[in-house]
């Protein structure tokens, strides 16, 4: 069964990344070149990354259909035309990873 | 789950995840030579894109030889699916399917009737000098965990630790292969820049399509092998990591290194094969 929620998972990451492409030549026709930081980019990044490293922290979902959620929000976020969600992605990440360090007891 | 359940959701990974790392791949090689670069999934949506377009027949083609060609590469990567992540069959199998691989690229530049193609076609046989790090790589694993079957040697690994730190000879001269095999490599000779896409060149349409779909399947199978036999039983995570990683270090090596010609290209690899072969050899029996 693991394989069939890899396949699942890479799927869902694959139309992430196409609807963020499709969404990001949308809003940007020009080449990069608009350096500040887009909000709902950052908001998708945060959440996408945040569910993935911490889903184990609300037992109550599966993690399946949480993990799935949050590589399609990094795949809308990672996704982007070339340039665009750079920062927005490190920046969840690093969330993400702030949030995971101090709450699952690996510096204590 | 069924087994043909199995096998059809490791084709598709491995054909998605194979797309989305030879994406990457050209991802670092253009951030290593300072340029933007395509989206990570373009590998994937060019492969696709091919099944849709028109297939065009050149006239000097060889029929149906030219057409079964890439039908017949697609069947051999699934093959190598087929015993590597879902049966962890023999490697005897997988150096079998990396040798009629070549014996494809041989042909299909000859069929074709381009003089690309047939240039190609030569330098796959000279390229041939590609297999024998791989052949030295399971011979001596051979040696050394007394099977060549993976589940074997995983269960191997279990017990005395991942091959890599044993055979760090062995390890460099599969990653060879790996360097190979991976795109714009500087031994990648078949398909110099100076003969366009060498035997790719005169398949269109749906054809080239399938070639695509076989090369993706190709690099993760490749990147499979490597992690599974060199760092023992790891997790998903392992993979995805270890996945990443090496097409990072093939991006920076590809992205900085000129293509060798085919007499440096050849030599090199049996250069490498050799010195590594002895040295392994004399680590097991020290």
């Amino acid at each position: 069964m693991e394989e069939l929620y890899i396949m699942i998972y890479i799927l869902v990451f694959i139309i992430g990344s196409i609807a963020g492409l499709l969404l990001s030549y949308k809003k940007h026709m020009e080449p990069y070149i608009i350096s500040e930081i887009d909000v709902l980019t950052l908001v998708l990044s945060i959440i996408g990354w945040f569910l993935l490293f911490n889903h184990g922290l609300n037992p109550n979902i599966s993690p399946e259909i949480l993990l799935t959620i949050a590589f399609f929000f990094i795949g809308l976020a990672l996704g982007r035309r070339p340039g665009y969600g750079r920062k927005e992605t490190a920046i969840g990440i690093l969330i993400a990873a702030v949030v995971w360090i101090s709450t699952s007891g690996v510096l204590f | 789950m069924n087994l043909m359940a199995q096998i059809l959701i490791n084709v598709v990974i491995a054909f998605l995840a194979g797309s989305l790392l030879l994406g990457f791949h050209r991802k670092v090689m253009a951030r290593v030579q300072l340029r933007p670069g395509p989206p990570i999934i373009q590998y994937l949506l060019h492969s696709l894109k091919f099944f849709f377009k028109e297939t065009s027949f050149p006239k000097t083609a060889a029929m149906p030889f030219y057409v079964g060609i890439t039908v017949i590469l697609a069947a051999v990567w699934v093959t190598a699916v087929i015993v590597g992540p879902v049966a962890q069959g023999s490697l005897m199998i997988i150096f079998g399917v990396y040798a009629i691989h070549k014996i494809v690229e041989h042909n299909a530049g000859s069929s074709s009737g381009s003089p690309y193609g047939k240039i190609s076609c030569v330098r796959a046989v000279f390229s041939a000098a590609g297999e024998l790090p791989l052949f030295a790589v399971i011979a001596i694993i051979f040696l050394l965990t007394g099977t060549m079957d993976i589940s074997g040697i995983i269960a191997y690994q279990a017990v005395h630790g991942p091959l890599v730190l044993q055979l760090p000879l062995a390890a460099l001269m599969f990653f060879t292969l790996i360097v190979t095999k991976s795109p714009y490599s500087p031994f990648a000779i078949t398909k110099g820049k100076e003969i366009i896409t060498g035997f790719e060149t005169e398949h269109f349409g749906m054809l080239r399509g399938y070639i695509m779909f076989s090369e993706s399947i190709a690099w993760y199978i490749l990147l499979w092998i490597f992690l599974t036999v060199f760092f023992g039983p790891i997790s998903v995570v392992g993979y995805l990591i270890g996945m990443i990683v090496i097409c990072i270090i093939t991006g920076f090596i590809n992205a900085t290194t000129p293509m060798l010609n085919p007499n440096h290209s050849v030599m090199a690899q049996i250069s490498i094969a050799v010195i590594c072969t002895v040295g392994s050899i004399i680590m097991i029996i020290i």
